[in-house]
């Protein structure tokens, strides 16, 4: 009975070692739940897999070092050349309402911090991402190899036309908004695919633009409006 | 020469240059920060410079003989420090450890102490050079009418000088070029026995202003402003660069740069690369092609509306700006059309240096361009037309408030109202705005087509509009006579062949309007029926927004804020994100809230300082406040010294905010009408004040002179707008006299009351000088922001009625209440 004292005892310590270890490498575990459950669940987002890769991702490793200590308030922050990072229930609204599944490829334009193709690549096969600022798409190409994401492909250039030779895609996210659909982008939809994208005029709060393509018939749907999203005119 | 062996008109000559240099650097500032930030720290700067005054007043009032004591070098030292900070302060300001950017306040705290850190920096320049005027004003009392005579023409020639200089030197050379006059000033005034020490000063202070003047510090523009944002793009550039009164206007290319506002799903070809103007960093406008079939994306957007209904010949362009709505009427082969835009450096760029750009828009054959404002032209043309357009509402910058405080002339009800009589029988007035949430464009601009159908007795509203929505646009078209079948058919088949949808047509069904474009809050669709029926007020009054119309007495169609809806806000986007919604007017108000603050510890603080000492101040403060404020008779004349100079001081100021109102619409050019009114009105109020010293500093003279201003602004309530209206259509030069003559002889009386106030209390209390110069700087500074919460919240009428009643306020002052209870009883 005093040797299995023991062991539990022993069993329980190592425990909290590896929970505080845990908690060592990686301090926002906590922050990060916390966001999920009072953010993004408690508004709506439902999708299993969304939430899973919401919790997992270490959205501080993301944000420029003066800003960790704010990674996971409810709101974007600013990520340098008049980008930010969206907030983090845009980024969980976004990724649910495509409905992506381990088997979808998708394009991202606006690849900003790398955070929205972080949390896509957790769940499905393929994330194909452009980015038109060049340091933005280097330092966002670099982070998410550091982290291990190889199914993650970036590339510098002119979202307005996706990227053709992967197209067609299940499912395209537009994390820049514009005034504006790019016709090539519509193009690149797969049938029966959605496409979710900020459109407006840039001095006004931007809507979230949910796009379909089925039976050859182009449709939206205005979903709610988004704040901070930032644009780039043009694209 | 007086006692302190300064020759009076050096004296003169120093505050007339020292008051052209602080006029014109306040303005400088204001442009210098519309273009790095946003025009609302336009009121920032006049915080601030009402912060160096107020400041100056009582600094003055509390250490008055020391100073005075000191005059000879402190008025010349003040004047050069004054001129040595106006060369430094912006190159200071843009170093890392004060810049802030506005965006970033809301997100990173510690931007407030970069915030804090500008404004002391601007706050030092504009203290100094009121230091020295204020103790000019001080020492040479029995010179006062001819001082601010010089203070008031200085100010006038500051205001006009500096719009000459912005024609010539980019923003960050100007100040330089400011700061040479106090150091000039100071050079003038310069006692004979400091001449030596001076000299290096001086020549020091020459050598720094040369040096910023050929170095200047390039502004750096926060990096959310739209050009910032447009310069990260592939290879873009600035092409071109000009600095003009209307603003800093730079021209952008990227080979990655296009523009297409609302364009329909069906489009599959290409958006043509474009490159894109923008005035003080912000969007103005992109230039396009004018060619036929080079722009078939024209044809895609629900502005092409107007041109599908009907067979159109005759097309009026309000607000052409880059042209647009130019080159769309031209891709319908419009023969006649009329482009209206009053920014002349814009004409000037498209017809020169960009005309290539545009395939020579501005010089298109069936073009006429017509250099004036859209309403003034209005106003004095007779043509009728089949179609008159005007720009995306939104693109005014009304969606987060960015311009709520900005008079919007072209869309008040008086404007759609001249707009309608401006029609031919089958002719149709189209404006178009982005669908916005929570939803304020859309529906001010249908309550303001439903209010001018009213107005011209027509009741069945449907039968005169059709609105087509595409995914984020929405057009809207009003039609002097009923719209026919053949019209509507033609609305139909263009929704359906574009993917937009009818939200508005004779017959609609409820399915039609969300058959390929649909909303989330479909609520939308029933504020629109709710505008479109007879309980249309109700619905204003109950809505969380301002959607009720503007008009020309409140022409502030941006301004959506009411008060209570900022719980509102509050409670479903987070009070992070709320001022993000309506963030001009709210930070009016914040800036209000913070200058009465600060007028208030300003006024109050020598109030108890000349009258006690520091020790009883905390004893005896509620004594104190009641003996100055209860009544007149045992009172040492502060309360009324206080309302005096207060009332003249926000009188004057509400005076030329309605001078420069009207006489913006008069002229049809924003810009130099407010120059003309501003320079107009300090040079006959100078001319005023010079010949107050023949007048005998009395209080039956104050009486009369107040009681007379006070009865020509009542007479100007009810008449100018009549007389400006009907000879609205004269000859410029003429229009330039009755301008003129009708500014020159409130002007010209309103100059007086100052200097013969400030005469007539140095005879009894002579601190009371500095004081109630404080007071009236401080009330002229905190009316100029109160004006536009007034003219916001009641219109200019009620502007022009406190303006009067304020004069009146300064006549009664000087009635005795303690000798009139007397004889009434």
């Amino acid at each position: 009975m005093h040797i299995l004292s023991l062991i539990l005892i022993l069993v329980l310590s190592s425990f909290n070692i590896v929970v505080d270890s845990h908690l060592q490498e990686d301090p926002y575990v906590r922050d990060r739940e916390k966001m999920v459950r009072t953010q993004i669940e408690m508004r709506g987002v439902a999708d299993e897999a969304t939430l899973s890769s919401m919790k997992k991702v270490q959205r501080h490793l993301f944000v420029p070092p003066n800003q960790r200590e704010n990674a996971y308030d409810d709101r974007p922050l600013p990520i340098g050349y008049g980008q930010t990072i969206s907030q983090p229930f845009i980024v969980a609204y976004m990724t649910e309402i495509i409905r992506p599944n381990k088997n979808s490829k998708m394009l991202e334009i606006g690849t900003g911090s790398g955070y929205q193709a972080a949390v896509l690549a957790e769940i499905i096969s393929e994330v194909y991402t452009v980015e038109i600022i060049t340091e933005l798409s280097n330092s966002s190409e670099k982070k998410l190899k550091e982290l291990g994401y190889k199914n993650v492909y970036v590339k510098n250039a002119d979202g307005y036309y996706g990227w053709k030779e992967h197209a067609p895609f299940d499912a395209i996210i537009v994390t820049a908004a514009s005034e504006y659909i790019p016709p090539p982008l519509v193009e690149q939809l797969k049938e029966g695919g959605r496409m979710i994208i900020p459109v407006g005029s840039p001095f006004q709060t931007q809507m979230l633009m949910l796009v379909e393509k089925k039976g050859g018939k182009v449709t939206t749907k205005s979903l709610m409006p988004v704040m901070f999203v930032p644009f780039k005119r043009g694209k | 020469m007086n006692c302190f062996g300064l020759n009076i008109k050096r004296i003169f000559i120093s505050i007339l240059l020292l008051s052209i240099s602080i006029i014109a650097y306040q303005l400088l500032l204001m442009h210098i920060f519309s273009i790095t930030q946003w025009y609302h720290f336009a009121f920032m700067i006049i915080s601030v410079a009402l912060l160096g005054f107020g400041a100056a007043g009582s600094f003055i009032a509390l250490f008055k003989n020391r100073l005075i004591a000191n005059a000879p070098w402190l008025i010349p030292f003040s004047m050069l420090i004054s001129g040595l900070l106006q060369c430094c302060a912006v190159f200071l300001s843009q170093l890392s450890f004060a810049r802030f950017d506005s965006y970033l306040i809301f997100a990173d705290y510690t931007q407030f102490i970069n915030l804090i850190i500008t404004y002391l920096i601007f706050f030092l320049p504009f203290f100094f050079g009121a230091l020295s005027i204020g103790l000019s004003f001080i020492i040479y009392i029995d010179q006062i009418g001819k001082l601010y005579f010089f203070n008031l023409v200085g100010s006038g020639l500051g205001g006009i000088s500096v719009l000459i200089m912005y024609s010539i030197f980019l923003p960050e050379e100007i100040s330089s070029l400011i700061s040479l006059l106090p150091i000039i000033s100071a050079l003038i005034l310069l006692p004979m026995y400091y001449k030596k020490i001076f000299t290096v000063v001086f020549i020091l202070s020459i050598a720094v202003s040369v040096f910023f003047f050929i170095n200047p510090s390039p502004l750096k523009k926060s990096e959310y402003k739209s050009i910032s944002k447009t310069l990260n793009l592939i290879d873009a550039k600035v092409v071109f660069t000009k600095n003009s009164p209307y603003g800093l206007i730079e021209v952008v290319s990227s080979p990655v740069l296009r523009y297409s506002q609302g364009l329909s799903l069906a489009y599959q070809k290409e958006v043509p690369q474009s490159k894109a103007i923008f005035l003080n960093g912000d969007w103005f406008g992109a230039i396009v092609k004018a060619n036929n079939g080079k722009n078939e994306f024209l044809h895609f957007t629900a502005s092409a509306l107007p041109y599908v209904m009907n067979e159109k010949e005759r097309v009026l362009i309000l607000n052409a700006g880059s042209g647009i709505e130019s080159a769309q009427a031209i891709n319908y082969n419009i023969n006649s059309i009329t482009a209206v835009e009053q920014n002349s450096i814009i004409i000037s760029l498209m017809k020169n240096e960009f005309a290539e750009d545009s395939d020579s828009l501005y010089h298109h054959k069936n073009l006429t361009i017509r250099n004036i404002d859209s309403r003034t032209f209005l106003q004095a043309d007779t043509n009728k037309y089949d179609l008159i357009t005007l720009p995306y509402t939104n693109s005014f910058g009304g969606g987060v408030g960015l311009n709520a405080l900005q008079e919007q002339y072209l869309l008040t009800t008086d404007s759609f109202e001249e707009m309608f009589d401006h029609l031919n029988s089958e002719g149709v007035i189209s404006v178009s705005s982005w669908i916005d949430y929570p939803f304020r464009n859309p529906l001010k601009v249908l309550s303001t087509i439903v209010e001018v159908l009213h107005k011209k007795n027509i009741s069945e509203y449907k039968n005169h509009i059709a609105a087509v929505k595409s995914w984020g646009t929405i057009t809207f078209v009003v039609k002097r006579s009923p719209l026919n079948s053949e019209e509507i058919m033609n609305i139909r088949s263009f929704c359906d062949s574009l993917m937009f949808d009818p939200i508005i047509l004779p017959d609609l069904s409820e399915s039609e309007r969300t058959k390929y474009n649909s909303m989330q809050d479909e609520k939308f669709f029933e504020y629109i029926d709710e505008i479109l029926s007879g309980h249309r007020s109700r619905f204003y009054e109950e809505y969380d927004f301002n959607i009720k119309p503007a008009d020309d007495d409140q022409p502030y169609f941006s301004q959506f804020l009411k008060w209570k809806s900022l719980s509102y806000l509050k409670d479903v986007y987070g009070i992070r994100n709320a001022p993000f919604l309506e963030i001009g007017y709210l930070l009016v108000m914040i800036t209000f809230i913070q200058i009465i603050i600060v007028a208030f510890v300003l006024i109050i603080l020598p109030l108890f300082k000349t009258d006690l000492s520091r020790r009883d101040v905390r004893r005896t403060l509620p004594k104190a406040f009641l003996r100055n404020f209860g009544g007149f008779p045992e009172g040492s004349g502060k309360l009324k010294t206080l309302i005096y100079f207060g009332a003249i001081g926000s009188g004057y100021m509400f005076v030329e905010i309605i001078f420069i109102q009207r006489f913006i619409l008069y002229f049809g050019n924003i810009i130099y009408a407010s120059a003309a009114v501003v320079s107009s009105m300090l040079i006959c109020s100078g001319v005023g004040s010079y010949l107050s010293s023949k007048i005998k500093g009395s209080k039956r003279n104050l009486i009369v002179l107040c009681g007379l201003i006070f009865a020509v602004l009542v007479l100007y309530k009810f008449l100018l707008t009549p007389v400006l209206q009907s000879t609205i259509g004269f000859e410029f030069f003429l229009k330039v006299v009755i301008a003129f003559s009708l500014i020159a002889v409130p002007s010209f009386l309103m100059g007086m009351p100052f200097p013969i106030g400030l005469k007539i209390i140095s005879t009894g209390n002579k601190s009371l000088v500095a004081w109630a110069w404080g007071i009236n700087g401080c009330l002229s500074v905190a009316s100029s922001i109160l004006v536009v919460i007034v003219a916001v919240e009641f219109g200019f009428a009620m502007v022009m009625f406190i303006a009067a009643l304020s004069y009146l306020t300064a006549a009664l002052t000087n009635v005795s209440l303690y000798h009139l209870v007397n004889k009434l009883e």
